[in-house]
């Protein structure tokens, strides 16, 4: 329960919260700490601060301070590779990456989250890639006081699934490269796509084990699949022939290769003709030509997120048409962009 | 009590068709009669011990109905008409009672539970089978009145109407200057200008089966 009292009657008493100043110099913090105890010289500088009553907190069983809300919260939110230190300034307490890695956010359970009263949430987007001690949310609960029961349901919401927000280390793959085109294969042009498929890969910490060109043949595209995985490759990207033309025969090929969850196509832009696919447990990633001409494209929204162990299937690349679209700025800044947020 | 799937398939046919209101009410029973203790509510042991109270009258109510296996006829189905997407599930036996309430936010985020689901229908349907239950429902302990008089078993008590000379059942009179009225005698009913009327083939009974229509003697 909170009591107002007059300033001048609460000389000798301790600050129920933190009290913010934001000073004409643009420091915006805390210019008391809840707990300090209110002595005479403090007056004249609450009073400046707008303060001319403060409360006293008495609370009840069934109630629940700010601070204690907010690590509750907090610690109900932090999934797996998130952390924070329960130091709440404000009533509000950061949450950070404990490493390097992929970002993950369950959207519906912090939707869910937020839509309970009297707390919040705010994340970065889901899906992006973070380094340790990143900043990756913020919660706080918004009255001084609340009930507590509330305050426990909110925390049932965040915890749901392990905790609304993880972050997730990047597996080190060995992943093996099939460059398919009969122009390639026959030296009539150079191919392009292995350096720039090789630079994305080491970019994020995994290794390119094998390379292997084949020409527009089904039966030699199957073969190469099963040497790579033969080889021991985790991961297989195979680039060209993904297209539409009676020549494009990456498809079959994948699929003589025992595929499974073959899905072709992606609402992404560019890379609307991307497919993906399993052979064992090993996926299969088919790249579209947009990859040798844009900076970035699906391939840069779906490779860290296979690399972090995800599942990247049909509903996967349809739901990654919110944000999906490059913008072909002239100086590309990706990733600081919006392309690939929101999905 | 079986499991979820089986106990929606169920109710849905006994209901009439699948609806995101027989995935609430499903799960809003299992969870009830987990509160209360009486997770098998059909079973004869448990039968007796529940009486549950629901605060609308839409699809959830057949489902809770279904999965509880509570009963109008048995009084320990009690129907209030609040309009408000709520179950309360009291263990006669302890007097555990928890009233659950289904949340009005659960329908806002059907759609991030089951965005790649087309239809609304079939999203929110889905989305319900998917939310945890602290997003589906709020739970509150309470404490139900129950007198005598609303328990299952024989009627306890009869009066007759001091106005029309309808007998009451179990303590449902109105008490006017002192004495017993029926309901639709106080003025309150759901009804109006009752009038007594004859209708065609007043005479009739129910055929026998597999016998001849015999002549009722005059």
């Amino acid at each position: 329960m909170l009591k107002k009292i007059a300033l001048e009657e609460a000389v000798g008493t301790e600050l129920a919260h933190d009290i913010t100043e934001i000073s004409e110099n643009g420091f915006k913090g805390p210019a008391f700490k809840k707990g300090h105890r209110v002595c005479d010289e403090d007056v004249c500088k609450l009073q400046k601060l707008g303060k001319n009553n403060l409360y006293l907190i008495d609370l009840a069983d069934d109630e629940i301070h700010e601070n204690e809300a907010a690590a509750l919260l907090a610690e109900s939110l932090a999934g797996a590779g998130v952390v924070f230190e329960n130091t709440p300034s404000e009533g509000r307490i950061n949450l950070h990456a404990a490493f390097d890695g992929l970002f993950t956010v369950n959207t519906a359970a912090l939707a869910a989250f937020n839509m309970t009263d009297e707390v919040m949430c705010a994340t970065r987007h889901t899906n992006t890639l973070v380094k340790k001690g990143d900043l990756v949310g913020g919660t706080r609960a918004i009255p001084l006081v609340m009930k507590r029961a509330p305050v426990e349901r909110a925390g049932q919401v965040a915890a749901q699934s392990g905790g609304i927000l993880s972050v997730r280390p990047l597996q080190q793959m060995n992943a093996g490269l099939i460059i398919t085109g009969s122009e390639v294969y026959n030296g009539l042009i150079k191919d392009r796509f292995a350096p720039v498929l090789k630079e994305k890969i080491e970019a994020l910490g995994s290794l390119v084990k094998e390379i292997i060109f084949v020409p527009d043949d089904a039966d030699r595209i199957r073969d190469a699949l099963t040497t790579h995985i033969a080889a021991g490759c985790d991961l297989i990207l195979i680039s060209g022939g993904m297209s539409v033309d009676p020549d494009d025969v990456t498809r079959k090929g994948i699929q003589m290769a025992g595929a499974r969850d073959m899905h072709y196509s992606a609402a992404v832009l560019p890379g609307a003709m991307f497919m993906s696919a399993c052979i064992g447990s090993v996926p299969v990633l088919g790249i579209p030509a947009c990859a040798l001409h844009h900076r970035a494209t699906v391939l840069d929204l779906v490779l860290p997120r296979i690399l972090a162990g995800q599942k990247v299937g049909k509903k996967e690349l349809a739901l990654m048409g919110h944000g999906g679209l490059c913008l072909n700025c002239t100086e590309c800044g990706f990733p600081d962009c919006s392309f690939g947020l929101g999905c | 009590m079986d499991p979820f799937e089986v106990l929606l398939e169920q109710s849905a046919a006994v209901h009439g068709h699948l609806c995101a209101g027989q995935v609430v009410g499903v799960r809003m029973a299992m969870l009830g009669c987990r509160l209360i203790g009486l997770e098998d509510p059909t079973n004869r042991e448990q039968i007796k011990k529940l009486i549950v109270f629901v605060e609308m009258d839409r699809c959830t109510a057949d489902a809770v109905a279904y999965v509880t296996g509570v009963k109008l006829g048995r009084r320990s189905l009690k129907f209030m008409d609040y309009g408000i997407m709520a179950a309360t599930f009291v263990n006669l036996e302890t007097g555990k009672s928890f009233r659950v309430l289904s949340t009005e936010e659960s329908r806002d985020l059907a759609d991030s539970y089951a965005p790649e689901i087309e239809g609304k229908g079939a999203r929110q349907v889905e989305a319900y089978k998917r939310m945890p239950e602290c997003v589906l429902f709020r739970v509150q302990k309470v404490k139900v009145h129950l007198s005598e008089f609303d328990l299952p078993g024989p009627t306890r008590k009869k009066t007759e109407c001091h106005r029309c000379g309808q007998v009451i059942r179990d303590n449902r009179e109105a008490i006017i200057d002192g004495r017993p009225v029926c309901r639709p005698c106080t003025e309150q009913s759901y009804f109006s200008h009752a009038k007594e009327v004859t209708w065609s083939g007043m005479n009739r009974t129910p055929e026998p089966i597999g016998r001849e229509k015999e002549d009722i003697p005059c």
